[in-house]
This record gives C-alpha cells, structure tokens and sequence, in this order.
C-alpha cells in the first residue's frame, strides 16, 4: 500500500524544515527506518527516516526547499500505485514525480486545466512517455501565468532556469524579444544547473556558452545560498535591531575574587568551572533581584518571567546557536557548568534538540577568549537583555592609601530593549551583577 | 573646433568609426596624414588582391587546356595591371570620401598631436572632443639586416608600386604577406624563392593546411628555403643560413615581408599618459585604454592584423560610446590567405583547443570529394577540417585551403558566432553543386 512520508515535527517551535538533501531517488527500495533525506531546522539537522517499506514512488519537493512540517515529502509503496492524492498542494510540477503508467492529463486536472486555457497545442508532459517528463523543468508559475496573459505558450520556450526551467525571465525575453541563448548555451543550461544572464557576451547580446553561471555567480566569489541556520539567525537579527531599541551600558568588573574562588575551588579537590559559568551563575542569581531584566517586550505587554532561562551563545561550525539553560535560577554553579558543557557540545555536534534552542528569557555571549575587548550585542529578541563579556583587560586601581596598583578586569557590556527597560534600573542591574561577581562569586 | 568624436587614422578602422558615429548624430572629426582607406585600401588588402587577380587570370589562360583552352601569343601586361589596381583605389578612395560627406564628418589632411584633456593639434590648429579614437594602423616592419637599405629592396608597400616584372623575386618571409606575392609573381612566370625562418610556412595556420598550401605553390614554381636566417642581402644575392651553413641565391629583387608594427610613434602617447608598447596600445575588450575617453583600434592595437578585426574594434568603440554594450570578440575572427589557391580558417585549431584543455572531436576531408571543386581545379589538392568540442558538438574551428575558400569562410564563422553544433549545423541546406558544401561534407569525417 502506498504511504505517504511526512515531514516530522522537530520541537514545538519548528513550522518548517529544509530538505538539505536527498538520499534516495525514484524508483529505489527502501526499507522502514532507511535514511530517506536530509533535513535541516532553524537550529540543527537531521535524517529523514522513512515509516514504509517499498519501492519510493515519488518526491515531491527539491533538495533545498522548505517544507512544512507535516507535509507530504514522498511516498513509498508498490510498483504502479496512484501517489497525486498525496502530492502537497501547490507541487503540481515537481520535477522528481515519479511518471505513473497511467499518468494521462484524465488522472492531472492541473495540467489539463492549463492546456486548455492556453493553446490548442498538446502540453508535452501528458504525452504519456516517460522520455517526455524528463526533457525539461516544467514552466515556474511566474512564467505561466506571464505567458498566458501574453498568449504564448510557454512549453515552447527555451528555458534558462535550472535544468532548463522555463521562468518568468524567460517569458519577458520571448515577450521582449530580446536575443536569445545560442545553440550551444541552450544545449549546457539543459543538461546543468547554469543560469543564463540576462545579456550574453555574443552577437548583439546573445547568451553564449561561456556566459553560463550557477544560479546567482558573482564574479571573482564563491556563492552559497543563505538557508538554514544562516537564514535564520540572518532574519532574526534584522528582526532584532528592526524592532527593538537597543542601548548597551559598559562597566567591567575587577576578576581577583572570581579568580581566587575558582582557584579555592580546585584546591579544595572541587570541579572545574570556568570563568563565564561565574558569571552565567551570577546573572541567573542577580536577576531574581531584577526580575523586569527577566523579561520578553511584546509589543503591548511584557512577559516577566519567574525563574531564569539563561540562554547562552555558542559558535558552531554551521554558525551561532543559543542553547537554553531552563530554570538556571534553581541550580548550583556546578550545574549551571555542567549543563553549559552538554548543551555547547550537543550544538557544535548538530545533535541538540530544537526545543533545547528556544525559551530563553536572558542572554549570554562571550567573545574574550577571541581577544575582543568589548562588543555591543545584539538582543535575542523577544529578550529584553544581553550581556557580552569581552576580554580580560589590565587596569591601574587607586587604593585607599592613594597608591596605584595594576588589577585584571573584565568588560561587560549589557544591551537592553529600552522599549521594556530604561537605563537606570539596567544600570543598577549591572551594578548588582559586578558587586556580586567582585565579592560572592559562585555563592 | 569642439567636436563629440575624433578619429585619427582613416583607416578600415577609422573610416567605419567615422561613418558609424557621424550616423549616430556625433559630430565628427576624421584626421588622416595620408590617404583615406589606409594601408587595406592603399598599401595592402586592395591593391594586393587586384594585381592576384591579374596574375591569376594570366596563370589561368596559360593553364586553360585542361577546359580545352588554348591561347597563342599570351602576354602579361604589368602597367596595364597596374593601371586596373589604381583605378579600383581611386574608385574606392573617392567611395570614402562620398561617404563622410553624406555623413558630414569633418575630414582633416594632417598629421595629428594629441595633448592631455582630449586636445589634437593638427597642422597647428588644435581640435578638442569628448571621444577620440587611435586607429593609427601600422607599418612594415624593418629587421636588422645588413643591405636592406638598397634600392632593390622592397617592403609590402614598395613591391606594390613597382610597375616591372623582376627576373627573378627572392621573399624574406614566409608569412601571408610573402606567400601572397610569392604566388602572384611565380603565377607570371617570375621564379620565386622565399625563405622563411621557421620550419614551415604561415605559422599560425594549421599545419597541415600551411603544408598543402606550400606544396601548391611549389606546383607554381615557387621554391621556399625553410628553417633559412637571412644573413645579408647583397647587390644581386641574398645569403641566407639553413642551419648547414651560409648559402647564396641570385635575385634582382628582394621583398622584405617579415611582419608590420604598430604606428605608435611621434603621435604624443607619450605627453598624454597613454598606456603603450611598441607592441601596441593597450585596450580592453572595448577598446578604451587607460586614458577615460580615449580608445584605440585596429593594428595600432598590436591585435589580429587583419582590416576587418580593425572595422569590428572601430563599431565596438562606437557602440560603447553611443550607449550601447558591445564587446570585441576574436573567437570567430576569420583569416584569409588570397593566394591561389586561397587559405581561410575561423576558430581554433586542434592544437591551440587542447592547449586550452579542451577536449575535442576533428575531422578532415580533401576537397577533391567535392564535385564543384575538381570540376572547377583539376590540378589542384584542397583540405577542409573541422573542430568540435567534444563534450557539446559545439564547432571550434573550421580551416580550410582550396579554390576561393574566402568566399565560404563567412558561413564558419556565423556558425561560431551563433555556437552552433553538430546537431544544428547538419540540419542546415547548403546549395548544390558549391564548393560550400565541404563544409557540410567535413562533418561525416568528424571522429
């Protein structure tokens, strides 16, 4: 029986996972359980497993789109079985449909409906030879509804688009009449994926071979797309500095006691613990004392939370990851150490779990060990604060007999939304946090 | 005087720049210290092709018996020749010059100066515009051997006006130039011998077409010395050494044909800040060099040598200066040899694609298959061959030597233009029965 494979939901926070890739094809058996498809959150990636047995009938989207969660990704069953019941809305012109026996334009209302507003010409793809399905990429919707309006058909055109799709630039270039694609440039943007500009270097403009490019080519630069992590954490921080007002307050603290209380620590046979879970420690202690730090502005309300969800950055290969420490209020520096190692590691190894990367009510990030002295943060929206630490600067103290000595401090630079928080009580934030730091560190 | 667009040089460069811009609403100036049409016109492509012509149709009443024709009392009238050749420049001349006045560019006799900010002075008087182009063209060049300086002593220009026939021709050079006088003198009957210091004729053609060609014009009565270094040129010998020492041949005169240099002298590049060589100024693939508004095309460029790469770099100039984006192209620059028979050949060799690291499919088939052809040159062995890239059938390169090959040429290189392949290139109608369809006859031999 034919099944369908679903996008699975990763987390509650997850509306939609990119397909990175495909690791079966059309017409391969598969087993339940094989790895069907590589799949990539907002926060980490991981293997499509399929949930039948059979032979893999269809797959409806391309590596690199983003499919929602609980969508129909491919179908899995027996030889020859119907798979358009199961085809997702709106993927009527996958390229990696798989051609049933049957596949007549009766069993395809789409394409039919299409055929007969368009011309009096028999649409390619329900010629009922596989040979036909594979020559091209089908039209882009852009291109159709483009070519319609001007009454072209638009399986006539030579498309430029990624295996020789058909797109809407090719539509105006044919509406324009603007030169074309030589023989041999279109012979390439048919087997390859190359895009064509939209003026070539040959005979007044004309495409030639040579003119071809990946999609998007800048000259003289390697071109990756921005999807995944990349895209995410891209539209989160436009989102962040587009909607909330930013300032950051600088002060540092001095690092004798924080450094004489990890020493004592060691001495007395004590784990390990770093110089940023002190400080991860302090904030979570400090901010029962200023609960309005603890908070998410929403635009007409402003959520406070009870305990501290310490959220704290994490630099990844595959680019920064934000890993909650939930209720970090409740637990000992130990703890608090324990927990930051785990989750670091699960990130940089791309096993973490979505719903360990959301529910953060305050922020840390730590650029010292990089050698920056101090950074202005970028708020992790809906946060109303951040702080970053930077690195350890020497500094003259005057002490009370009027002499001056040299001491080791740290930078701290906490950036609030000053829509949720003003200054002062910010400040006073920050005055409690280096007071407990330079006398309890740890307590 | 203020003008848009000022051109130096009426070369086949200058002249089609200047007819081209003034067509486009410039106002235009053209400057030319000699006469219009440049060397093509004056000194090379014209005059030259005019008496081959001649000595041709000389060769082939002498020849016709093969048709059933006989002549008696067969003679060569150089001067009459000669005569023909000046009246075909005048005629083409006076076509220039009709040509600028319809298009009311202002056309200067003068030997131009260029200053900086776009200044020319020409015969004192000095001239600005927005947009000047360098087609200053090019000059035969002078090797430093002893005795050239001799009144027997000829370049590409001198040869062209000497009215009599010598009793015997000796070409120092065996490159198009020599090969196309060799031909037209040995055609009536003046015994030729080139020497030429490379192993084989015309080194930029295959060389396979440059061996037939070679071995045609032996059939002629042309004797080429290869692999030979002209040591002095003497009162009536020219000593040359073939690497088993110096030898000596008689020769009353002495064509010096051993490439051309770019016109870059005496011109004010130097005050102005042009980027330049003795190889050429430097341009880009629009022809602009380093200096804003300033361009240059033609051989002044150091690049193609050929009258219709100039014409083409002159409407490229224009074009970007007029607004609209164009860029010069040598990937289907064609070449002709208008010897007899002729050599013409677009694209690359097999050699120069697998230099490029492309992996090629080639093909080569004798003229002597084609019906028109041996109807037309029983005595005569032609070669046509062919160069696809092997991962897209897409044609690299057609040569081809044989017949009036100059005349097909065209259609190789519309091929190229338009990267056509195999697949396309068989579906096309070539006439029935034409010399043409060698090329696409070439295709079944592609392996």
């Amino acid at each position: 029986m034919a099944t369908a494979i679903i996008m699975p939901r990763q987390g509650q926070s997850v509306e939609s996972c990119i397909l990175t890739e495909w690791k079966v094809k059309v017409g391969d058996e598969v087993a339940e359980g094989d790895v069907l498809a590589v799949i990539e959150t907002d926060k980490a990636s991981f293997d499509l497993e399929s949930t039948a047995s059979g032979k893999v009938l269809a797959l409806f989207w391309d590596a690199d789109d983003d499919v929602p969660v609980l969508a129909n990704v491919a179908v899995v069953g027996d030889e020859g079985e119907e798979v358009e019941e199961f085809r997702p809305e709106g993927q009527a012109s996958s390229p990696v449909a798989a051609p049933a026996e049957d596949a007549s334009s009766a069993n395809d209302p789409v394409p039919q409906a299409q055929a007969a507003s368009s011309a009096p010409v028999a649409p390619v793809v329900s010629a009922g030879s596989s040979g036909a399905l594979t020559a091209g990429s089908g039209v882009s919707p852009r291109a159709r509804r483009l070519a319609h309006k001007h009454g072209i058909d638009p399986e006539s055109l030579p498309g430029s688009g990624p295996n020789g799709r058909v797109i809407e630039r090719d539509v105006e270039a044919a509406v324009s009449g603007r030169p074309r694609l030589s023989a041999t440039a279109r012979a390439r943007s048919l087997s390859g994926d190359l895009e064509s500009p939209a003026r070539g270097t040959g005979l007044a403009g004309m495409v030639r071979s040579q003119d071809l490019k990946v999609p998007g080519a800048v000259e003289g630069a390697e071109i990756t797309t921005v999807k995944g992590i990349r895209k995410v954490i891209a539209e989160r921080m436009i989102q962040s500095l587009g909607t909330t007002a930013q300032l950051t307050l600088h002060a540092s603290f001095e690092l004798s006691k924080a450094n004489a209380y990890r020493r004592e620590r060691l001495d007395g046979g004590q784990s390990k613990v770093s110089l940023n879970d002190v400080i991860a420690h302090a904030i979570a202690q400090t901010l029962k004392d200023h609960p309005e730090m603890n908070a998410h502005f929403l635009g007409d309300r402003i959520a406070t939370f009870e305990k501290v969800h310490l959220g704290v950055a994490v630099d990844t290969p595959k680019g920064l990851l934000v890993p909650v420490i939930r209720d970090a209020s409740d637990m000992s520096i130990e703890k608090i150490s324990s927990e930051v190692k785990n989750l670091a590691g699960a990130c940089r190894e791309g096993t973490v779990s979505p719903d360990d990367l959301s529910g953060g009510s305050f922020t840390l990030t730590n650029l010292g060990m990089l050698g920056v002295e101090t950074f202005t943060p970028v708020l992790n929206a809906p946060e109303v604060a951040i702080l970053g630490v930077g690195g350890i600067v020497l500094k003259p103290k005057r002490k009370e007999d009027g002499s001056v000595e040299y001491v080791d401090t740290l930078p701290l630079s906490l950036t609030i939304d000053h829509q949720a928080v003003d200054g002062a009580p910010a400040a006073r934030f920050l005055q409690s946090l280096i007071e407990r730091l330079e006398n309890n560190p740890g307590v | 005087m203020k003008y848009d667009f000022a051109v130096i040089g009426a070369g086949p460069a200058g002249y089609v720049a200047a007819k081209k811009a003034a067509g486009a609403g410039l106002k235009t100036l053209l400057v030319e210290k000699k006469k219009l049409g440049g060397v093509c016109l004056n000194e090379g492509c014209v005059p030259s092709k005019t008496l081959l012509q001649a000595a041709k149709t000389y060769h082939h009443a002498k020849h016709g018996s093969v048709f059933g024709v006989s002549v008696d009392g067969l003679s060569f009238d150089f001067p009459k020749a000669h005569a023909h050749k000046n009246g075909v420049m005048d005629k083409m001349r006076d076509g220039i010059a009709g040509l600028m006045k319809k298009y009311k560019v202002d056309v200067v006799e003068g030997e131009a100066v260029l200053q900086q900010n776009r200044k020319i002075v020409i015969n004192g008087e000095e001239h600005e515009a927005d947009n000047i182009l360098i087609c200053t063209g090019s000059s035969p060049a002078v090797p430093p051997i002893p005795g050239i300086d001799q009144d027997h002593v000829v370049d590409s220009t001198g040869i062209l006006n000497r009215e009599s026939l010598p009793k015997r021709l000796i070409v120092v050079g065996g490159g198009v130039i020599g090969c196309e006088f060799a031909c037209m003198y040995a055609s009536v009957d003046v015994p030729v011998t080139v020497l030429e210091a490379m192993p084989e004729i015309c080194p930029n053609l295959d060389s396979e077409i440059a061996a037939t060609l070679r071995t045609e014009l032996e059939k002629k009565g042309v004797e080429f010395q290869l692999g030979s270094k002209v040591e002095e040129i003497g009162k009536s010998t020219v000593t040359y050494n073939d690497g088993s020492g110096s030898k000596e041949i008689e020769g009353d005169l002495v064509l010096v044909a051993t490439g051309r240099r770019p016109n870059v002298s005496d011109l004010g590049f130097e005050d102005i800040g042009l980027e330049f060589s003795p190889r050429g100024i430097k341009v880009d693939d629009k022809g602009a060099t380093n200096l804003p508004g300033v361009w240059a095309a033609g051989d002044v460029t150091g690049r193609a040598w050929l009258a219709h790469a100039a014409s083409r770099m002159a409407e490229v100039v224009v074009n970007n200066i007029t607004g609209r984006s164009d860029r010069m192209r040598y990937d289907a620059m064609p070449a002709v040899v208008y010897t007899s028979p002729e050599v013409a050949v677009v694209g690359l060799t097999k050699e120069e694609a697998e230099e490029r690291g492309i992996k090629t499919r080639s093909g080569r088939i004798p003229m002597a298959i084609n019906a028109r052809y041996i109807a037309e040159n029983p005595d005569e062995a032609g070669l046509c061959k062919v160069v696809l890239e092997k991962e897209t059938n897409r044609l690299l390169g057609v040569h081809m030597v044989g017949g009036a090959c100059s005349e097909m040429i065209f259609g190789a290189t519309a091929m190229l233009e338009t990267e056509l392949r195999e697949e396309e290139i068989e579906e096309i109608v070539f006439p029935h029965p034409t010399t043409s369809e060698i090329i696409k006859d070439v295709f079944m031999a592609v392996r």
